[in-house]
């Protein structure tokens, strides 16, 4: 049930996002100005996820600059908090995170920013603490004692992580100087700061975390205001 | 415009399809038994099976016997102590006759106590325990007016880390 109603968020967005990229492509005809500017921008699907799960909380806000016909600059900081639960662990993770970077336009037209597909590099730094709140001893032999229930939390503060990511992405405007856009990311993990042999089960900015490799994979869908700076 | 759009859409479908449970493998390290081995007290270093062998674990004041040793002839065995607290008090039973569902035999108290250490594994498989033993008696230390012993004569502690069930802790003199 629950992958139905994410399916359904996924492709009654995708419809809304491919509908607009196609009208306004008729749109970018006839406004051809090239506009130089900051856009500023929220990440909608961490709100829709803040929203629709009681588990999660999060929001990030960005902006990119373009700063030639082809290059912009793009930072993006945003605060998660996260509750996991499995059968042996559950564990909450919250905490800040910067991103840093730069977005490529891939785009041929250079006069029409009003879509653009994109590839990217950032560097992300994450600082957050992970708390266990409960954990069950994992021990094949429990039916002669029971299960070891233990509800003492063990907090981890003051971790850290530093990653690289390559992002792809669409931005397509909707209305007057107002985009939409989505993201795909792929990040490795650099240097990471954990505690007590306690893996970072989720580091905010980053997402989830693999046992076997330092590999993650993030996206977004963000709506985004264009400021015009300069209009030629 | 659209086809690169459906590209990338189905890109990040197929990232966030892959977020699938992670499962403990078997191969990962388990929480230990403790190994108990049992040798002749007229001649400690010659391994010596247990008649009849059967161990029943005291919880609350509640005896439950463990499945596999029900009265088997043995000369080494694995049990499981508690996770939840860091003693665990047992009854071990030679020349085992269960008389309708009540434990018949020579029965001796063992009481252990030992320090447990939290390992974690994984994301999966979570926390095991790794167990360090303080001290083992052959009588119940909490009520003396039974610290007898009946058949387990003497023992020595091999390991006091219980890390593994390759090697035995705890030697058993009868």
């Amino acid at each position: 049930m629950k992958m139905n109603h994410i399916l359904k968020y996924y492709i009654s967005f995708l419809s809304f996002f491919i509908f607009f990229q196609s009208y306004s492509n008729n749109l970018t005809e006839i406004d051809t100005l090239d506009k130089f500017g900051l856009r500023a921008g929220i990440d909608i699907h961490k709100l829709f996820r803040t929203i629709s799960k009681n588990n999660y909380e999060g929001l990030s806000l960005n902006a990119d600059l373009r700063i030639s016909k082809k290059l912009f600059l793009f930072f993006e900081i945003g605060n998660e908090k996260i509750n996991n639960e499995s059968y042996y662990l559950n564990t909450t993770i919250k905490g800040n995170y910067i991103k840093a970077g730069i977005k490529n336009s891939l785009s041929k037209e250079i006069k029409g920013i009003e879509n653009l597909i994109y590839v990217g590099f950032n560097f992300g730094l994450s600082s957050f603490e992970q708390t266990i709140t409960q954990y069950i001893i994992n021990n094949s032999y429990n039916a002669v004692w029971g299960e070891a229930i233990i509800n003492e939390q063990i907090k981890l503060s003051n971790l850290n992580a530093l990653w690289g990511e390559i992002s792809i992405g669409a931005k397509t405007k909707v209305l007057k100087n107002l985009f939409l856009g989505i993201e795909v990311q792929l990040k490795t993990t650099f240097t990471q700061k954990n505690k007590d042999g306690i893996t970072n089960l989720y580091m905010p900015g980053f997402n989830r975390t693999y046992d076997s490799s330092g590999i993650g994979a993030g996206f977004s869908y963000t709506i985004s205001y264009l400021v015009p700076i300069i209009k030629k | 415009m659209i086809k690169k759009s459906i590209l990338i859409s189905l890109f990040f479908l197929m990232i966030t399809s892959c977020e699938s449970d992670d499962i403990c493998p078997e191969s990962s390290q388990k929480t230990p038994r403790l190994i108990i081995t049992f040798y002749d007290i007229s001649n400690p270093e010659l391994r010596k099976d247990v008649e009849n062998l059967a161990i029943y674990r005291l919880l609350n004041g509640e005896m439950e016997i463990l499945n596999e040793i029900n009265g088997i002839n043995t000369d080494s065995i694995a049990i499981p102590i508690r996770d939840d607290e860091s003693i665990s008090n047992f009854k071990f039973y030679k020349n085992f006759t269960p008389i309708d569902n009540t434990p018949n035999g020579i029965d001796n108290h063992i009481f252990i106590d030992y320090e447990i250490n939290e390992i974690f594994i994984s994301r999966a498989c979570g926390f095991i325990n790794n167990y360090n033993i303080l001290s083992f008696y052959n009588y119940d230390p909490s009520d003396p007016s039974t610290n007898q012993v009946n058949w387990i004569l003497d023992y020595v502690i091999l390991n006091n880390l219980v890390t593994d069930e390759n090697e035995s802790h705890i030697k058993i003199l009868h």
